[in-house]
């Protein structure tokens, strides 16, 4: 065989692989769409996303998220409140200001982090974080938003920390010698020209971290609380959308509404992570820097 | 009237094990310009990075020595570098100007020391027009200075450290990533600014110290091997090496 042959055929093999991985998630989309689309035959969608009242199994039925979509948004807020200043700072930290040996051992224990399962994550939140909320601050529950969002924003710090990391380590080096040649100290240095410099960055760690929130499961199923109702106070159980999912589909019969309806919220779902992912893409073009400075 | 303004006392520099420079023991002239010239890696640079203590950020070096600048060793325990950079600024071989506005270019090193804000529009006008930019970029400061070009963007590099009025300016081959005609102007822009500035150079372009400097010293292996007016290394050196190495046998 020639070795042109040869290029043209390795070449159509990694095309055909890169097919299959599109293909395959492309029918994943499909199928949620046609298991999820035909409950809007019998729901409104308005009903159905701006509906109070969650009870698949009554008779008659109602299905509405709202309080799932409030559920869901209220425990990644405050996630992601937690999480964005423990991930950037450590970021900074690790990037530009810890010595060679803390950086590494910091390095694989945020590594380490990002390993742990997130079952085991819940389970401490079960076992550890829920008894002692109940108990300190007198509480029916301690499975509630608080305790998921903290879960959740030890689940997201890894993701933040990391994408942070790069950003922060792609600012070039001249950037950081005119600082300091201007009689910056590194303090200003990070603050003035570094941040600024890998913010664009920064602002898609921080996106990134909102879609693994949002979108994560087995804590939210395990220490959120399951309640689908409006929460009054932090301290309140919600029932976050994955965590309805999770929860519900076993028990749903095949094809019957209930069944549907839950899917209709995998595309509410897939949809949110869908926006958080195009709006990450979208900060890190829009402001990515021109000239030496590009990240 | 000659008057020294940095005065470097047998100072050894190291990279780790590395010696960089051997016992340099030498005087920079107040308000002339003076040549760094050598082949690479012989230290004239490094050197360079020794007087406004830039050396500092790389890990795992150490001085010997003393380096006085207005009758202090900048390199005492009880010296803040950051002061030192203050009054001795730096143009890098590479126009490395920050991704903000031009305005915000000039005035991020006197905001740092916290000059008011009234006296900021005209130290921005003062400092660009010293470096001769002011005319091509007076009516686009508050835009991006990643869109100047290479010259524009050395010579806002330059206006920004003068806007620090410093004592000593310090360039690092600054004219290497520039066209000739951005060059010349660098060139014509150094000449100027001798009057108020006393300025160490660096470079590779043996015309270039020939023409704007006053005073040369070669650099080889980490030696300093001689140190005399330019007309003199250019024209009649007293060590063979440098005769050498200035008519290109060597470097």
């Amino acid at each position: 065989m020639t070795r042109q042959a040869k290029e043209i055929i390795i070449k159509y093999i990694f095309f055909v692989f890169s097919l299959v991985s599109v293909v395959v998630l492309g029918l994943i989309v499909f199928s949620l769409f046609r298991e999820g689309l035909p409950v809007f035959g019998k729901v409104s969608l308005k009903d159905f996303i701006f509906g109070m009242e969650w009870y698949p199994t009554y008779d008659p039925p109602s299905f509405g998220i709202f309080p799932l979509i409030v559920g869901s948004f209220i425990v990644t807020l405050i996630a992601i409140l937690i999480a964005v200043p423990l991930g950037v700072l450590t970021a900074i930290y690790i990037s530009e200001i810890a010595p060679q040996n803390i950086k590494a051992i910091l390095k694989s224990v945020i590594e380490l982090l990002a390993g742990l399962p997130s079952v085991v994550l819940g389970f401490f939140g079960m076992v550890i974080v829920a008894p002692w909320l109940q108990e300190t601050f007198d509480l029916p529950t301690g499975l509630n938003i608080i305790n998921a969002s903290v879960i959740l924003a030890i689940m997201a710090i890894p993701t933040i920390s990391s994408i942070s990391e790069d950003a922060l380590y792609a600012v070039p080096q001249e950037f950081k010698e005119a600082s300091y040649a201007l009689g910056a100290t590194k303090y200003e240095t990070i603050a003035r020209v570094i941040l600024p410099a890998a913010l664009s960055g920064i602002s898609t760690a921080v996106m990134l971290g909102m879609a693994r929130a949002i979108g994560e499961t087995m804590v939210v199923l395990m220490v959120a609380g399951g309640a689908a109702a409006i929460p009054e106070s932090l301290f309140d159980s919600v029932r976050p959308m994955p965590a309805s999912i999770a929860a519900e589909m076993g028990e749903t019969p095949f094809r019957s509404l209930h069944y549907q309806a839950l899917f209709a919220i995998g595309i509410v779902l897939f949809c949110l992570t869908l926006t958080f992912n195009l709006i990450a893409d979208y900060v890190s073009h829009k402001f990515r820097q021109v000239g030496s400075g590009t990240l | 009237m000659e008057f020294n303004i940095i005065k470097l006392n047998k100072v050894n520099f190291f990279y780790g094990q590395v010696r960089a420079l051997t016992d340099i023991s030498m005087k920079f002239e107040k308000n002339k310009v003076t040549a760094l010239i050598g082949p690479s890696g012989c230290g004239k640079s490094t050197l360079l990075r020794l007087l406004n203590r830039m050396n500092d950020l790389i890990d795992g070096t150490r001085v010997e020595g003393e380096i006085i600048f207005e009758n202090k060793n900048i390199y005492a325990p009880d010296v803040d570098p950051v002061e030192i950079r203050r009054k001795i600024g730096m143009v890098f071989q590479k126009p490395n100007p920050f991704p903000k506005t031009i305005y915000n270019n000039i005035s991020y090193g006197p905001k740092l020391t916290g000059i008011g804000f009234e006296d900021r529009d005209a130290l921005v006008e003062r400092s660009l027009k010293q470096a001769v930019l002011w005319d091509e970029v007076k009516d686009i400061l508050n835009k991006s200075a990643m869109n100047l070009s290479g010259g524009q963007q050395q010579r806002l590099c330059i206006a920004r450290a003068l806007a620090m009025k410093p004592d000593v300016l310090l360039m690092d081959e600054p004219t290497s990533a520039l066209d000739p005609i951005s060059t010349a102007k660098i060139e014509e822009l150094i000449d100027e600014l001798k009057k108020d500035y006393t300025i160490i150079i660096v470079t590779h372009n043996m015309q270039q110290a020939a023409r704007i400097s006053d005073e040369t010293a070669f650099f080889y292996l980490g030696n300093m091997i001689e140190y005399n007016k330019t007309d003199k290394i250019f024209t009649n050196p007293d060590v063979k090496q440098t005769e050498d190495y200035i008519t290109g046998r060597f470097g």
